[in-house]
């Protein structure tokens, strides 16, 4: 570029408004950088008020936890105590429902175990089997001979005869205060309920 | 260039760095040591300091149910009320609101109010274990206390007590298949019967919590770390307890009544295999097995095995009619007292003239006489086929311990007499669960299906678990068993006991046994083991129901079993709601 012939300074005159037409050669002055702007308040606001909440969640939800785990613990202790409870109920009954107690009870009412058995054939009427009472006598004697031993309910009172337990032997006469802390022995009566709506009918296919 | 000047502080470094490799070393060797080496305790170790406090969780053994979903053994618990003797003292207790000061032999007085011990009595076990050991610091209050009396005892609030909680077994229905349900031990380990032969079912797994607990007790949420207990499964038998129950009672007043050592009935479904009533007497209640000799805390009746006897005749019969030699009204003619061409001597049970027996005869009248002349139309080999697939010898699917397998000799061994003696139930031995199955195959057709006590086990999450059976075999021809049940039905009705075993309106099959029992070196003279077995109803049978007395006294032959089986064939028709036979037994002829 600087070895420019002068020759052709002439026609550098001559076409003046050229170097318009070439700006990729001219030199520009750079403007100023702008001033730096202020930072604005409001994302700091943002970020601080975000912290915050995020803080205080977080102890919202520590309180709230802590809170729950002592109602966690409130519940945990009544459900012990509704173990227990279940547990002494449980105890209470245990070998009420064995065959040799309830046969027992059956027997002391005078229901006997009977010979054969008979079927009404509810398609026709007709009676299956022998078609003969049941003898006075039970083929195995439950009461009197109790052969099937039960610990657990050695000492119960029957039901059914609340004088006598499944060993024939006569309970103890309890004290009447103690008779409240065993409800259900003696407080059943051997009496059926009396009949109000005619004879109950046994439900069938 | 290296002056002693320069090489001075450079010696500096050296040195610096040489101390300063060594702290390192002696650091990363410490890493080294607490990361890799000793990790797992320092683990250990960190997880105590963080994890403190632990609860034991405890699983509970699974139930055993009957056929129905009854419960026949389940789990409670219990607890062991502890002492401090070495704290033992007066208590402060606060009344209305003052505290006042109870003193030990108040405190020990209200113990025993609820425990049912005196006051003494609990002094006395301080006083014992203070004496063994001035510092003592343990002493059993008592043991196996009710929940009941815990909640009383810790409502004292005693600081020198405290509990121990333990599972406990216990059984509902306490005698009630005693023999088969079994019992644990007070630690809680299976002894007997079914507790013991499918412990894996049963069987729970103790697990754990733990956790950091605050300073005012309470857990803190999240530190929970837990090892769940596994609760044992469900195991429900084939049992089924009313008829179990009843059947127990009858056998105990039959035993007493005949003034028999023991006896047993047991109710096979003929369809199935499955048994619906084991029982037998004497027995165990197993929620006081004390109370039982040790002799009667087992099971009789599947560890005895004996000489069936002529309950297993119907088998050599079964044989001969599949085998195509012989038909219900072949006829052999026998004496009551005959010595055969090999040298054997063979006698009935009673006297008759000599008879022109057909096989039903020879069954009615139950002689051996013309057993033995049926049973050698059959090679001893083949006899020995039938009988082993009748299941002589080859033990049960039960898998009760130590069963007895039952013994029956290769034919080979037979002498002249074992011969003729295996035609009537004598030279092998059995068991009454073997016994019933071999009229199990009869019953169904010649099909003998697997005995089973044990329905299926259902594991915790569950899974239900059915036992693993041999698969059924078709031992006789249908037609052979049949032949044989129609047989079997004959003798109900027209042997002697007919007027005494007829269950009205129902059409049975039946066979006595009186099996001789082997005493000192040789058989007892005059004592049986006595059976009946019938197969109900016979014209479509669904049970076997077999009886047994060991030595009656009273009556010493197979008739002491009259009553008990009569009974036992009665409640079994009723328990199972069989409707009565329209039809009566077609007669065969018993002598032509």
């Amino acid at each position: 570029m600087s070895a420019l012939p002068l020759t052709s300074a002439a026609a550098t005159a001559s076409a003046l408004p050229r170097p318009a037409e070439r700006p990729s050669r001219r030199l520009e002055v750079v403007a100023a950088p702008k001033p730096r702007r202020r930072p604005r308040l409001l994302y700091g606001i943002v970020a601080v008020t975000g912290a915050l909440t995020i803080g205080a969640a977080q102890m919202g939800l520590s309180i709230l936890t802590t809170q729950g785990s002592y109602e966690v613990s409130q519940l945990t202790r009544e459900q012990r105590d509704l173990t227990y409870q279940k547990q002494i109920l449980i105890d209470d009954v245990a070998g009420l429902n064995s065959p040799q107690f309830l046969a027992a009870n059956a027997s002391a009412l005078g229901m006997v175990i009977a010979e054969s058995p008979n079927y009404l054939r509810l398609s026709d009427g007709v009676v299956l089997g022998t078609g003969e009472a049941a003898p006075g006598a039970s083929t195995i004697d439950a009461l009197g001979r109790p052969s099937v031993p039960n610990a657990l309910i050695a000492d119960a009172p029957l039901v059914t005869a609340p004088t006598a337990t499944i060993e024939g032997v006569p309970v103890v006469a309890e004290p009447p205060a103690a008779d409240a802390a065993t409800p259900g022995a003696g407080t059943d009566t051997p009496t059926p309920p009396p009949v109000t709506d005619g004879l109950p009918v046994p439900r069938t296919h | 260039m290296t002056t002693r000047a320069s090489r001075s502080p450079r010696r500096r470094t050296v040195a610096a760095l040489a101390v300063v490799l060594a702290v390192l070393c002696g650091f990363i060797i410490r890493l080294v040591d607490i990361q890799v080496v000793n990790a797992e305790g320092h683990i250990a170790d960190s997880q105590e300091l963080a994890f403190g406090a632990k609860t034991d969780l405890y699983g509970t053994r699974g139930e055993i149910v009957d056929a129905d979903g009854e419960a026949l053994a389940t789990s409670i618990l219990m607890y062991d009320g502890k002492l401090d003797p070495a704290h033992v003292g007066p208590i402060e207790r606060e009344v209305d609101g003052v505290e006042v000061e109870v003193p030990w032999d108040q405190v020990a007085a209200e113990m025993g109010a609820i425990t049912g011990q005196t006051a003494d009595e609990i002094m006395q076990i301080v006083d014992d274990a203070l004496a063994a050991d001035a510092g003592s610091r343990f002493a059993y209050l008592k043991r196996g206390l009710t929940t009941e009396q815990y909640r009383a005892l810790a409502d004292l609030r005693a600081p020198f007590l405290t509990f121990d909680m333990h599972p406990q077994r216990t059984y509902p229905d306490g005698a009630v298949a005693g023999n088969v349900v079994g019992f644990v031990g007070s630690d809680g380990q299976p002894l007997a019967g079914i507790e013991q032969i499918e412990n894996t079912c049963l069987a729970s797994a103790n697990g754990q919590v733990t956790y950091m607990r605050g300073a005012d007790g309470v857990v803190i949420p999240g530190t929970e770390v837990e090892t769940p207990a596994v609760d044992g499964g469900t195991l429900q038998l084939t049992i089924d307890r009313d008829l179990q129950w009843y059947l127990q009672q009858l056998i105990a007043e039959e035993v007493q009544n005949k003034r028999a050592n023991s006896g047993a009935i047991l109710v096979v479904e003929v369809a199935t295999g499955k048994i619906r009533a084991a029982a037998e007497y004497p027995t165990v209640d197993p929620n006081n097995v004390e109370a039982s000799a040790e002799a009667d805390r087992g099971s009789r009746l599947f560890l005895a095995s004996y000489e069936p006897g002529s309950t297993l005749k119907a088998i050599t019969a079964a044989s001969v009619i599949d085998a195509g030699v012989a038909t219900p009204d072949t006829t052999v003619t026998a004496g009551d007292y005959e010595t055969f061409p090999n040298g054997a001597r063979v006698g009935d049970f009673e006297s008759h003239p000599v008879l022109n027996y057909t096989l039903t005869g020879a069954l009615i009248d139950s002689s051996n006489v013309a057993l033995s002349k049926f049973g050698e139309m059959l090679s001893a080999d083949m006899r020995h086929d039938y009988l082993e697939r009748f299941g002589v010898g080859q033990g049960t699917a039960i898998g009760w311990p130590s069963e007895p397998q039952g013994v029956l000799y290769p034919a080979s061994e037979w002498d002249n007499q074992t011969f003729y003696a295996t035609t009537f139930g004598q030279g092998y031995t059995m068991t009454s669960p073997q016994v019933a199955s071999a009229y199990q195959a009869l019953a169904n057709d010649g099909l003998k299906m697997p005995l089973s006590l044990v329905e299926s086990c259902t594991l915790a999450d569950g899974t239900v678990v059915e036992p693993d059976l041999p698969e059924p075999e078709q031992v006789v021809s249908k037609e052979a068993a049949d032949a044989v049940t129609l047989m079997l039905e004959n003798v109900a009705v027209q042997a002697q006991m007919a007027e005494y075993i007829a269950v009205d309106g129902y059409r049975i099959a039946a066979k006595t046994g009186t099996a001789q029992v082997a005493g000192n070196g040789g058989y007892k003279a005059g004592v049986y083991f006595t059976s009946l077995i019938g197969i109900l109803p016979a014209d479509d049978p669904q049970y076997i129901v077999l009886t047994t007395l060991d030595e009656p006294t009273t009556i010493k032959s197979s008739a002491a079993n009259r009553q008990a089986f009569q009974k036992a064939m009665t409640q079994v028709l009723k328990n199972y709601r069989v409707l009565p036979s329209d039809s009566q037994t077609p007669l065969l002829p018993k002598t032509l």
